[in-house]
């Protein structure tokens, strides 16, 4: 899947977020995307999942610009093709995190005798063995991100976006985590597009970096 | 996740709204059985005077065989009428003491020369009836009396009117507060959920996807509730019609268990079903907006 951002500002009110943002992101990619609060990284992954729109220029996936779309099932079917990790893990509370993981894969119409197996795959792949069954109540922060992890890697995206994954991680968890999403990019070829403050896993993987801030607008 | 597994799950995780929403249907279709039924109860009684002889013309003494013919053929002329039956003196004392016939003191003195001989009409259409009353009261010189029971089936029929016109009443009250009830839990359930339907739109899922369950829960609630309703509605009725029976002999109230029932269940169901997703889908297109 191929992503460009072709001179896209974003302005929430009087705040200007992106500025003439111009960027290539290609299929099998490994992008972090940095810089500091407010920057815009999370504008930058809504603007990909069309939550919300540019004030000006064009996102486009696969060449079609999704920000022009304009019935909600053709943006459906693109979110279906992109596999989402929150910073605050947006899992259902009351399903399982196996049960997340189905209701993901019944989404995208994954056929239904196929199911199981696939969850089977995604939490050996997350190291969730032994826990799929609990509550999204009983598992820790790591857990917890790995679990919304196997969700989003469980529809065999074309991309993966992952929004400041490690943000409520220790150390440890967050390298656990940078390992995973590392692996599945190397095996699977899927694109990675990660939001992170954290300058150390930046210098640790020889990867695309996209740099946003005030000053910085528009130099990606 | 099924589609089914996941209603339940809704339903499970708001248990006492889903079970005011199933005892609102239930209600709703225990008293709409329960009027139907009496309502059938009532067009027997209806049905019973309007096919029994409705008026009865007493004959003067000493006719002829060939006015009494006559008398009938100007009863048969009439249309619409749907029997006529003489009663002869001989057969007015018989069927007295068949009347009569535990009280031996009524029946000893009296002979057939002293009961008058008659007719028993009765008509598809009671109008008819009226009008051969209005035609032989004026003939004195054959009739002596004239029975019509005229005021009976007025008030019968105005009874029944008034029955049926509140049972409708209700019957629309109790749908539209079913509706309104649904409608509105299912938009307080939609709201509880609100984070598990943002969720699922971002993963993908189409609005159709999510108002889904919400759809088939309406659907749950209809079936079940209409259906339960019918069940107690029908168990009471049908446990009570001997004595039901007993009291409005020899009028059969409730009826012999026939296809109607399995008709009516069908068509009960099929309306709770119709009124649980049409209020359930308006919940959720009012509700539903991520």
């Amino acid at each position: 899947m191929e992503i460009v951002f072709d001179k896209v500002t974003k302005n929430y009110g009087p705040i200007n977020v992106l500025n003439n943002l111009d960027l290539k992101i290609e299929a099998g990619d490994f992008v972090f995307v940095t810089g500091p609060s407010g920057s815009g990284k999370s504008t930058l992954i809504k603007l990909i999942l069309n939550q919300i729109r540019p004030s000006s220029g064009d996102v486009l996936i696969n060449g079609v610009a999704i920000n022009h779309l304009r019935t909600k099932s053709e943006i459906d079917k693109i979110r279906r093709k992109i596999g989402v990790v929150f910073q605050d893990y947006q899992l259902i509370n009351d399903l399982t995190i196996e049960e997340n993981i189905a209701l993901s894969l019944d989404i995208v119409n994954y056929p239904q005798n196929k199911i199981l197996s696939r969850i089977d795959e995604v939490i050996k792949l997350v190291k969730l063995q032994h826990r799929h069954f609990l509550f999204p109540s009983q598992l820790s922060g790591g857990e917890l991100q790995r679990a919304c992890l196997a969700r989003a890697l469980s529809i065999e995206p074309e991309v993966i976006l992952a929004d400041e994954p490690t943000g409520n991680l220790d150390a440890a968890n967050a390298w656990n985590l940078l390992k995973i999403f590392k692996d599945i990019n190397k095996k699977l070829k899927t694109t990675i597009i990660m939001t992170t403050h954290n300058p150390d896993f930046i210098e640790s993987l020889d990867k695309k970096v996209i740099r946003l801030g005030k000053i910085e607008h528009g130099t990606t | 996740m099924g589609l089914l597994k996941l209603t339940f799950h809704h339903i499970r995780r708001s248990p006492f709204q889903s079970a005011i929403a199933f005892m609102t249907v239930f209600i709703c279709f225990f008293i709409l059985n329960f009027f139907l039924l009496i309502n059938r109860g009532l067009s027997s009684v209806l049905n019973h005077f309007e096919t029994k002889p409705e008026i009865t013309i007493f004959l003067k003494d000493g006719l002829d065989q060939a006015k009494v013919e006559s008398i009938q053929k100007e009863l048969a002329s009439f249309p619409e009428v749907k029997e006529i039956r003489y009663i002869s003196k001989e057969k007015a004392l018989s069927l007295y003491k068949d009347m009569n016939k535990d009280n031996p003191l009524l029946t000893e003195m009296v002979t057939a020369s002293i009961l008058p001989a008659s007719f028993e009409v009765s008509a598809f259409n009671p109008k008819v009836l009226e009008d051969i009353s209005q035609s032989f009261s004026t003939k004195k010189d054959i009739v002596d009396e004239i029975i019509y029971q005229k005021d009976v089936i007025e008030s019968l029929l105005s009874w029944t009117k008034v029955i049926r016109q509140s049972g409708l009443v209700l019957i629309g009250v109790s749908i539209f507060i079913v509706f309104v009830m649904i409608f509105t839990l299912i938009g307080m359930k939609i709201n509880n959920r609100k984070d598990e339907i943002k969720i699922s739109r971002l993963l993908g899922a189409s609005k159709f996807y999510v108002k889904r369950p919400f759809l088939l829960e309406g659907i749950i609630y209809g079936f079940f509730g209409s259906l339960f309703g019918f069940l107690l509605s029908f168990l009471i009725i049908y446990n009570l019609r001997p004595v039901i029976n007993g009291f409005f002999q020899p009028i059969v109230f409730v009826s012999e268990l026939s296809l109607f029932e399995a008709l009516l269940l069908a068509i009960e169901v099929l309306v709770g079903i119709v009124i649980g997703l049409s209020a359930s889908w308006m919940g959720a297109r009012r509700y539903i907006k991520w």
